[in-house]
């Protein structure tokens, strides 16, 4: 951020900047590029069965601190990811963005996602609520929480290997 | 029998000693008998009790393509119907679970208790005097027994009994509970879903794949604590076994390379007891249920990974039960549900469902890759101009222990081998 505090339109400008180059890099499989948009105490969430709950005491998808994303990043760099070899093709589109500031200075933004996922002769299309809580950092963002409320996230799903 | 390249067969014919027939995971038909034949015949595990714990509350689960609704009625009794309404069949269980003590058809209002019987028929005047609600209840799967709080059903009448078929691979149902200090586990924590285009089948039990299907989450092991026995605890010269427990029940013993204490790495997928004070806390516990520390961690140590498979629907590995739901010769649902442990510290079941979250999941570490394989076998399995499967390895090898166990090396295929027996017995 520059030194005059940005308008709320401005700001929402720049995450929908910063939210564009998230989705390219993911879309193309960059995921150390991925990775550095993370702040060291970032948690990467996909709620399994309801939308809402305590992680402590129920299941998800995916519950990641930074330590659990560098191992995904990790692991999906390495050979012997089946599934991801090959790499499913993705295209997705994040729009609808809400943007607010929280108390403690972060940005917080709630938006929809539509992904398309092509891989082994099948299409799944998949339809989500986004909420991110952004540390401001120089005249970008680090990712201090992304939340990603998939509308199937109580159905039997398929290969979600990819980043989401 | 069923028609194999043009020739009528038998179904038993499809397995021969070290090699199976394509036709067995491809063959629409023959799924169709298995379903009759097995799935609707067979013990096969429905629900856990602690899923339906209070009067009144119900879970609704799928044998195959049965619809099943597991209520506690208010009498505290636990029942099993199916989900059709006895008037036109619609189905009246909406909602996966909840607390009821009704349920209402939504065509037209016809009404039962959450004991089953037909409660309420709206203008009831137009029916002749030989209608009979009572007549008219959900109706009951025919058989169902518990064992250690798993609800087990069969849709057949009569056959053996739940205790008999569980056989010997009771036991193991017995050690993956004795996790918690109060024999007790809770399927509190939600399911994770998932599902492959590919036979049910494949949801085996199979220690020979894990270097080579799941080779980045040794690396990913590798990379957290330098430890790379993972790959030699797979191999010809590891000393885990693969199990023959019998009725088509079998396990990868794997707790043979474990060691517990707290604070120590461990290779299992539960993850080592963290020593701070929820780990000691525990440890506590154990050791006040087992009598001495060495007790209770060997307690643990047999808990935490019974990797067992009860024959035909049921896995139990790491935290995880793992429930198979055949669908078609190529399509299957797999329902996971992370055992969370009754009385133990929150953070005890908490590094349960981050260490369920890391292998489990669609989007984890290890089975969404045994998930692949899966389709690419279905892929693979049609190209039948040679249809033999091979599954000898170790066959003529194995050894019976003195209690009538036939054990091989972890990388056999003795547990592919016993329930292709059961298979060909069930389907005979």
């Amino acid at each position: 951020m520059s030194t005059a505090a940005p308008s709320l339109s401005e700001l929402k400008d720049q995450v929908d900047l910063f939210l564009t180059h998230e989705a390219d890099l993911v879309d193309r499989h960059k995921y150390d590029d991925w990775l550095a948009l993370w702040s060291p105490d970032g948690v990467y969430w996909v709620p399994c069965n309801e939308d809402d709950y305590d992680p402590a005491r129920h299941v998800s998808i995916i519950y990641d601190d930074y330590n659990r994303l560098q191992e995904r990043c990790f692991r999906l760099n390495q050979e012997g990811a089946h599934s991801q070899d090959p790499p499913s093709r993705l295209c997705r589109v994040v729009g609808n963005l809400a943007v607010s500031l929280s108390g403690e200075g972060h940005v917080l933004v709630r938006a929809n996602m539509i992904l398309v996922d092509v891989r082994s002769g099948e299409k799944n299309v998949y339809g989500a609520r986004l909420e991110y809580a952004l540390a401001p950092d120089g005249d970008s963002f680090k990712i201090r929480r992304k939340k990603v409320v998939l509308l199937d996230n109580d159905e039997p799903l398929g290969n979600l290997t990819f980043i989401l | 029998m069923t028609v194999v390249d043009g020739q009528e067969v038998s179904y038993s014919s499809l397995i021969e000693e070290g090699r199976v027939h394509s036709a067995v995971f491809t063959d629409e038909s023959i799924f169709e008998a298995e379903l009759q034949r097995i799935f609707y015949k067979f013990w096969v595990y429905l629900a856990h009790e602690s899923e339906v714990s209070q009067p009144g509350d119900y879970v609704r689960k799928s044998i195959g393509r049965h619809s099943i609704v597991v209520a506690r009625g208010t009498d505290g009794e636990v029942r099993a119907f199916f989900n059709r309404c006895r008037h036109r069949g619609t189905s009246i269980c909406r909602y996966e679970k909840g607390n009821a003590e009704f349920f209402r058809c939504p065509y037209h209002g016809w009404t039962y208790n959450n004991r089953g019987p037909l409660v309420g028929v709206p203008f009831p005047s137009r029916y002749g005097d030989d209608f009979d609600k009572g007549k008219l209840g959900l109706v009951q799967v025919p058989r169902l027994d518990t064992y250690r709080g798993f609800i087990f059903v069969s849709l057949a009448d009569e056959g053996q009994s739940l205790i008999e078929h569980l056989g010997r691979s009771a036991e193991y149902i017995d050690k993956f509970i004795q996790a918690s200090p109060t024999d007790k586990i809770q399927l509190s924590a939600g399911v994770s879903k998932s599902n492959f285009h590919g036979n049910w089948k494949f949801v085996g039990m199979d220690g020979y794949h894990v270097n080579f299907t799941h080779k980045t989450v040794q690396d990913l092991q590798v990379r957290k604590n330098g430890n790379a026995d993972s790959r030699k605890n797979n191999t010809d010269r590891a000393p885990n076994l693969a199990v023959d427990l019998a009725n088509g029940h079998c396990r990868l013993d794997l707790s043979l390379t474990d060691t517990v204490e707290i604070g120590k790495a461990t290779l299992s997928l539960i993850g080592e007891i963290p020593n701070t004070e929820a780990g000691r806390q525990y440890v506590a516990q154990m050791v006040e249920r087992w009598g001495s520390e060495a007790a209770a961690y060997e307690a643990i140590r047999e808990s935490r990974d019974v990797h067992v498979h009860v024959w035909p629907n049921l896995q139990l590995i790491g935290s995880e039960v793992r429930v198979i739901r055949p669908l078609a010769s190529g399509y299957t649902e797999v329902f996971g549900y992370p055992a969370m442990l009754a009385g133990v510290p929150g953070e005890i079941n908490e590094r349960r469902l981050r260490g369920y979250e890391w292998f489990n999941t669609v989007a984890a570490f290890g089975t969404p890759d045994d998930r692949e394989i899966f389709e690419r076998n279905q892929i693979g399995l049609q190209n039948d101009k040679e249809p033999w499967q091979v599954v000898s390895r170790g066959l003529g090898k194995a050894e019976v222990r003195e209690d009538g166990v036939v054990v091989g090396n972890i990388t056999d295929e003795v547990t592919q081998r016993t329930q292709l027996r059961q298979w060909a017995k069930a389907m005979r």
